[in-house]
């Protein structure tokens, strides 16, 4: 048996000798003329089998799956750019004049919906935006209630025509004309090429959420052509495309290829021939894949970024590039009222997390460096997040990032490069003191158990879990606080967040809309709409009076932002006092952001990389190269786009 | 009258007795001494035989003077993707940590969950296999169990399992036994049904010998190869379905780690660093080769035909 | 025998429907929040979710599920699909899937059959010699390594030494399928031709044999008309029942390889919830596995005419 393995090896040691020598020879030329490199025509990527698509209607989902496929086949008013600002497309103009009441879209007349085939179907019009939201609001055409939630918290009448439409017959809901949706929602159409809509409130931000499905056309011919019942199952060879790409093919499972529309409205854009997207069990496979050029970009998983890395000679060593940070922001979300698994509460964890001092000695105490490393060995600390709302959202009308100026209300150092921004032992030691010293008195036991869960099939789960483990055992004493691994064999929610048996969950919130708003509010106290006080952190569910206090004080501060409406400055400032005092009293621990290493032919500067909507994986005036970029093509890419 | 009470003094019945039922017949011949006798005669699965021990044996002792201390691995990305060296004498993980304690400490898993499953389908298996095949009133329904539950994705119990009942040693010997006995009844049975209307069989049910001591005495020896066959068969593939249901996440819970488990990580590692992949799946091939070998020697010297 | 054929198919559709009901039970076991995304159960109110599960059907008594259900199987209606292909029809996610592993399966097959059995009779022609040693030590070794290894050995091999593809691609299936193939045969062919010098050499052992050499007849035509037909009937009991078990498609080849077959849909069906189509497979699974044994039964008794189906199922 043992000579059997060494032959292997010895037999795959050669292959590699091989593939080394040949490739090696290859990166010399491509080297001298780079510049004149020539783009790719026919994009290959990847996407691994838990994130395969499972709808193809764009109303009818809201998973990021579904919706980075089908960002390329449909189009809603607007888009987003490299930087993450709005701009023009099928709406050549659009703006408030009242703070945000109300919003005027005014439309391009040469948009055109095609078939599979790309034959022309029909001219798009107003009227498509509000056939789609009356789709979406009808409870009986649209049962799965996907792409509501938003509509119905900004529309005027958009609730009640929901609830109107539940109390039909589904017979009757699905022949509903538009007449008394129109009459009853706060959308109009003054002109085929005008929409105007209502807002309940003032909402600046009303615009950043047309990239969003929600707000999505469909047109009435297509539902007229399918029948009502049968939009959501129809397949791709009867969808309606007014997008980029026409959805060409699509095998569950291994393949989904885009393919140009020849009738896109925008003529002068940069568009691949075909986009070809294929299902890899996972990235290293997925790297052997792209070693064969049978894929243009690949994630560097932990093993293969060092082997890269730390051998000068190999091949692709001059060719690792840093990614940008996805659009999510993780954070430590504590369980204020966490259980045990007989249903009782875990009073020793509840009363130990709610010491301020306790959550501020994870906050100062805890160093992330080695954890940051499992992701990225080679700049870790570019992974550090400093903020609970994600860099990029908003901006000052100075240009200043909102974060920068959160960053600058915590009085954050600036990186030394060595060490996280916010780590300060000192202060971690004095504060553990503080914490054991109150939370002795009041009887809570160390260590403090820590309950963390993790999927039960996945490794990298695992060996990242262990590593945080270790971080805090090292950081803060094994005798203070003990992480303590779980898992969950298919579902966090239904096995953990719903029992609240977690203390902790690492969780990246993506924005929905451009505003704080959507980011802040989701830790409010007593409010239905705060997504992770009601699910995560169960703060509505505390009993420590001080801790309550820290919360309501918290949502008074940003329900004070929420009410400036005419001044976004003032807005944003009112939201950044309230963001530096949750980040201050350690309500949750900004955790990490994700920034990988990769092998790439894509210019991840000319993408679209906005932190709300559905728009990132729109194959738009991507810049590309048949030879792959250097870590040297990055670096100038980077400066240029900072500039 | 008188007559009948003259027959009655004649022939009286006798209190059944095990011990004088052996009496009659004796000789020298020892079914097990045979069995070994047999069986040491076929030099290379004894060979494997003792390997395997050694190994069992091995695995502790390589706890023990091991440098490192399973419980007590610590994380240190500076050391992770060494290979065997005087230190770590099996190389270190992606983590750094020691590879050879969690080597041996994960054979000893997965041995020790093989050998519990494949006793307990055993066990399991035979009885239900010898009342399936005796009675026959039995049969029908037993069948149609077998029907059903072999008729349901293996898949489908364990995810169903692991969602309602959870992840562990235990859970995981029990349901591997729960399916695993299925395999082993049917052979018992179908054995069983061809033995159970020979003539002696006959004879002795005549004689009142009860059912336990004919399927003990005259039937089970005609099992026993076919029985050691499966058993060691059924070794290999319990690792085999182990490392498969691991790899889908319905395996062991993460603080027990396997030779499955181990197998499944290295997959992402072996084309740079192979001795990832090479310890663990040589002591799998090990042991499934010993026990292909061991099985089918020890089967052959078990069947009493074989022992004239 | 036609009145045997026909109490065989009754009880296999009585275990069937046994089998089927089994699992839709199974599947209602567990709770109803499954039937939801990670998304949804965050977004949607109690309400909404009730909503929902009212639509579906989920929340009524479960007599009224399981007869609703029946009803639908007697139509042959499955339903539709909920995640793995939302709204489309069990039947044709399942029908583009099901002819990828059989075409896969089969090819692997009929390779596995011809040279496991080759190899087999070259063992046999070859007793004791140093081919038969080779070809046990391959069985041995083929056996011997978990398949999560080979068919990492395969791939790693397969796509960086020899350079063919090993993305499975509908466009181009003939070479895409050459790797996912081999990992299919590797082991069948192990066992083909175990199981191919097993029979042989217990045949060459027959008296009757023995008394053909005697009788002068030369070494091939024994091989030929004797050993090797009858040692093929009991292995071509297990033939049809191979075949049929193609459909099902292999989890791990399909995994690694990408094929959009028939192997992982399962799991992902159960993983994602997705009743209709789990229920479907088990329906698909349970109706081969008896028409499987029933095949290979008739076969048997079609090759060996000694061989006589009674109505008591037999001692196989």
């Amino acid at each position: 048996m043992k000579k059997r393995g060494k032959w292997l090896a010895l037999a795959l040691v050669a292959a590699l000798a091989v593939t080394t020598v040949g490739c090696g020879s290859g990166k010399k030329e491509s080297k001298g003329e780079k510049g004149a490199s020539e783009e790719i025509k026919d994009l290959v990527t990847y996407e691994v089998p838990q994130r395969e698509m499972e709808n193809v209607f764009v109303l009818n989902t809201e998973m990021a799956a579904d919706l980075n496929v089908l960002c390329n086949t449909n189009e809603g008013f607007l888009e987003t750019n490299p930087k993450g600002q709005l701009v023009a497309g099928i709406a050549k103009e659009w703006g408030t004049e009242d703070n945000g009441l109300t919003w005027t879209f005014k439309m391009r007349d040469d948009v055109k919906w095609v078939d599979q085939q790309g034959n022309e179907k029909a001219d798009m019009v107003a009227d498509d935006f509000v056939t789609a939201l009356e789709w979406i609001l009808n409870a009986h055409k649209n049962d799965a209630g996907n792409n509501t939630s938003m509509p119905i918290s900004m529309i005027k009448g958009a609730k009640e025509y929901r609830e109107y439409t539940k109390s039909l017959s589904a017979d009757e809901a699905l022949k509903l004309d538009k007449s008394k949706f129109l009459e009853m929602v706060g959308i109009e159409t003054p002109d085929d090429y005008t929409v105007v809509y209502h807002c309940i409130a003032e909402t600046p931000y009303f615009d950043t959420v047309a990239v969003c499905a929600c707000l999505y056309p469909i047109s009435q011919g297509f539902i007229d052509e399918v029948g009502v019942e049968n939009v959501k199952s129809v397949g791709i060879d009867k969808l309606w495309y007014n997008g980029p790409y026409i959805l060409t093919e699509f095998i569950q499972g291994n393949t989904k290829t885009l393919t140009k529309n020849e009738s896109y409205w925008d003529k002068d854009c940069k568009l691949f021939d075909t986009v070809t997207i294929k299902l890899v069990e996972d990235v290293t496979v997925g790297y052997s894949l792209y070693d064969t050029g049978e894929i243009d970009t690949i994630d560097l998983a932990e093993a293969n970024l060092r082997a890269i890395y730390e051998d000068e000679n190999n091949q692709y060593h001059d060719y690792l590039t840093e990614k940008l940070p996805n659009k999510f922001s993780y954070q430590m979300k504590f369980n204020y009222a966490k259980k045990n698994e007989d249903g009782s509460d875990d009073t020793n964890w509840n009363t130990a997390i709610a010491n301020e001092a306790f959550r501020q000695s994870i906050y100062y105490g805890l160093d992330l460096t080695k954890t940051y490393e499992r992701a990225n060995m080679i700049n870790p600390l570019s992974c550090e997040n400093t903020a609970y709302t994600m860099k990029g959202l908003v901006y000052f009308s100075d240009g200043t990032d909102y974060v920068d100026r959160v960053e600058e209300l915590i009085e954050l150092p600036e990186s030394n490069g060595k060490k996280m921004r916010r780590l300060d032992k000192e202060k971690a030691e004095e504060l553990k003191k503080q914490a054991i010293e109150e939370l002795s008195a009041k009887g809570v036991k160390f260590p403090v158990e820590m309950d963390y869960y993790i999927p039960a099939g996945s490794q990298l789960a695992l060996d990242s879990a262990t590593v945080l483990q270790e971080n805090f055992a090292e950081c803060l004493g094994d005798d203070y606080i003990k992480l303590n691994i779980g898992t969950y064999v298919s579902s966090l929610t239904q096995e953990v967040i719903d029992p609240s048996l977690q203390s902790v969950v690492m969780n990246g919130w993506g924005a929905d809309y451009g505003d704080v708003q959507n980011f802040l509010g989701q830790e409010t106290y007593g409010e239905e709409t705060a997504y992770y006080s009601m699910n995560y952190t169960n703060i509505n569910d505390a009993t420590d009076p001080e801790l309550i206090a820290t919360w309501k004080e918290f949502t008074d501060l940003v329900n004070k932002a929420n009410a400036i409406t005419g001044d976004l400055d003032e807005r944003y400032e009112a939201y950044a006092q309230a963001e530096a005092y949750m980040l201050k009293h350690a309500m949750t621990i900004p955790y990490n952001l994700e920034i990988s290493w990769q092998l790439s032919k894509i210019n991840d500067y000319s993408v679209s990389h906005a932190i709300y909507g559905m728009q990132n994986a729109k194959y738009k005036n991507w810049e590309t190269s048949v030879d792959a970029y250097t870590t040297e093509d990055y670096e100038k890419f980077a400066e240029e786009f900072n500039k | 009258m008188g007559e009948n009470e003259k027959k009655d003094d004649l022939f009286r019945f006798v209190e059944y007795s095990a011990e004088k039922a052996e009496r009659t017949g004796y000789s020298d011949y020892s079914y097990w001494k045979s069995v070994f006798q047999n069986f040491l005669k076929k030099k290379s699965a004894v060979v494997m035989a003792i390997v395997f021990f050694a190994l069992v044996i091995f695995s502790f002792i390589a706890l023990h003077i091991g440098k490192y201390d399973y419980a007590a691995l610590k994380t240190n990305s500076a050391m992770a993707f060494q290979s065997p060296n005087g230190e770590y004498w099996f190389g270190t993980d992606n983590l750094g940590r020691d590879y050879w304690c969690q080597v041996w400490y994960a054979a000893q898993t997965s041995i020790k969950l093989a050998l519990i499953v494949a006793l307990g389908e055993c066990v399991l298996g035979v009885i239900i296999g010898c009342i399936w095949g005796y009675i026959r009133s039995l049969d029908r329904i037993l069948t149609e169990v077998y029907n059903i539950i072999n008729n349901v994705p293996v898949i489908i119990y364990m995810t169903l399992i692991a969602l309602l009942v959870g992840q562990s040693f235990t859970i995981m010997c029990i349901s591997l036994i729960g399916f695993g006995w299925l395999t082993m009844a049917r052979n018992v049975r179908n054995l069983v049904m061809m033995y159970r209307d020979r003539e002696y069989n006959l004879a002795s049910r005549c004689l009142g010998t009860p059912i336990w001591r004919v399927l003990v005495k005259n039937i089970l020896p005609y099992l026993i190869s076919i029985i050691i066959l499966r058993l060691a068969l059924s070794i290999p593939s319990t690792i085999a379905l182990e490392s498969t249901l691991s790899y889908l996440g319905l395996g062991l819970g993460i603080d027990t780690p396997s030779l499955g488990i181990l197998l499944r990580n290295a997959r992402n590692y072996f084309l740079e660093h192979p001795y990832l992949l090479i310890f663990p799946a040589v002591i799998v091939s090990l042991i499934t080769v010993t026990f292909y070998l061991v099985g089918n020697a020890f089967s052959d010297a078990a069947d009493p035909r074989n022992h004239v | 025998m036609f009145k045997y054929t026909i109490k065989r198919l009754l009880q296999s559709v009585v275990t069937v429907l046994i089998v089927v009901t089994i699992v839709f039970l199974l599947m209602r076991m567990l709770p109803t929040d499954y039937f939801f995304t990670e998304d949804q159960l965050m977004k949607f109110t109690p309400e909404q979710k009730e909503e929902q599960l009212q639509a579906a059907g989920l929340l009524d008594p479960m007599p009224k599920q399981l007869v609703r259900y029946y009803g639908q199987l007697l139509k042959f209606d499955f339903g539709e699909s909920r995640r793995i292909q939302n709204g489309v029809d069990v039947v044709s996610v399942i029908g583009d899937k099901f002819t990828i592993s059989m075409k896969l399966g089969c090819t692997a097959l009929v390779i596995s059959l011809f040279v496991g059995i080759l190899i087999g009779i070259i063992q046999t022609l070859n007793k004791d010699r140093i081919l038969d040693h080779v070809g046990t030590a391959y069985t041995i070794f083929v056996n011997a390594v978990p398949s999560l290894v080979s068919y990492s050995l395969v791939l790693a091999f397969g796509s960086k030494v020899l350079g063919l593809p090993s993305l499975y691609s509908t466009r181009n299936p003939s070479e895409t399928s050459i790797l996912p193939i081999v990992c299919l045969s590797l082991a069948s062919i192990a066992s083909y031709a175990l199981w191919t010098r097993r029979y042989m050499v217990d045949e060459l052992n027959k008296d009757y044999i023995k008394l053909a050499r005697v009788k002068g007849t030369s070494s091939a035509g024994i091989m030929i008309k004797h050993v090797f037909k009858n040692a093929f009937v009991p292995l071509a009991q297990y033939v049809p029942a191979s075949f049929l078990y193609t459909i099902g498609g292999s989890l791990l080849v399909e995994r690694f390889f990408s094929v959009p077959g028939m192997g992982p849909l399962l799991t992902d069906a159960i993983v994602r919830y997705d009743v209709n189509v789990v229920q479907t497979l088990v329906v698909l699974y349970a109706v081969l596995g008896t028409l499987g044994v029933f095949l290979g039964d008739i076969l048997m008794m079609l090759l060996d005419p000694r061989i006589k189906l009674t109505g008591k199922g037999g001692t196989r």
